[in-house]
């Protein structure tokens, strides 16, 4: 190992929002603004399983706006598993427009490993 | 083989190791996957980041 990052993931790529969507069969995101209850905000609308509001990716700033009332109105999880999906398809892309090739591997521990070769002797 | 490890953990934090390289090429390597995916929030330098990158001389042994 060289080098060790641990990134907070923030969400900016439309075209990744979309894949992230539909990698979990999601309904495909709209832009539009949303009501959540007490407030209303603006980006790419996702909707979540069994959310009573949709998650609002403001992808200008990569802050999410959502209200799921401490899990009583949307499980914690789905988020989780949407923003696990839009780093992995984030990967990907990014991956991809630097000419690399991406292996991904699913973990024991509900991780995902994407293992992104550079090419040359180490 | 130089490689860039990202782990996603479910709750979508992202770990990104490199390998493989010397000194500070790894940073230049895995920079675009740090900027695209988010905001660092720690940082490791591992033993090979502070070995010096050794550039290829020309063998220039001489005899007597």
């Amino acid at each position: 190992m060289s080098h060790i990052v641990t990134i907070q993931t923030e969400v900016r790529d439309r075209a990744a929002v979309f894949a992230a969507c539909d990698r979990l069969q999601l309904p495909a995101p709209v832009q539009g603004t949303a009501r959540l209850f007490s407030t209303e905000a603006t980006g790419v609308l996702v909707q979540l399983p069994r959310w009573r509001y949709p998650l609002v990716c403001q992808t200008d700033t990569g802050k999410l706006a959502y209200d799921n009332y401490r899990g009583r109105w949307g499980e914690q999880q789905h988020l989780d598993r949407f923003l696990q999906a839009y780093a992995v398809e984030k990967t990907r892309s990014e991956a991809r427009k630097q000419g690399h090739d991406v292996v991904e591997q699913a973990l024991n521990d509900g991780s995902i490993k994407l293992t992104v070769q550079v090419g040359g002797a180490a | 083989m130089k490689t860039i490890e990202i782990v996603v953990s479910p709750d979508g934090t992202t770990r990104i190791e490199t390998r493989g390289f010397s000194g500070a090429s790894c940073q230049d390597a895995s920079r675009f996957l740090e900027q695209a995916l988010g905001r660092t929030t720690a940082e490791q330098r591992t033993a090979e980041f502070h070995q010096a990158v050794v550039p290829q001389a020309l063998d220039q042994r001489q005899t007597t």
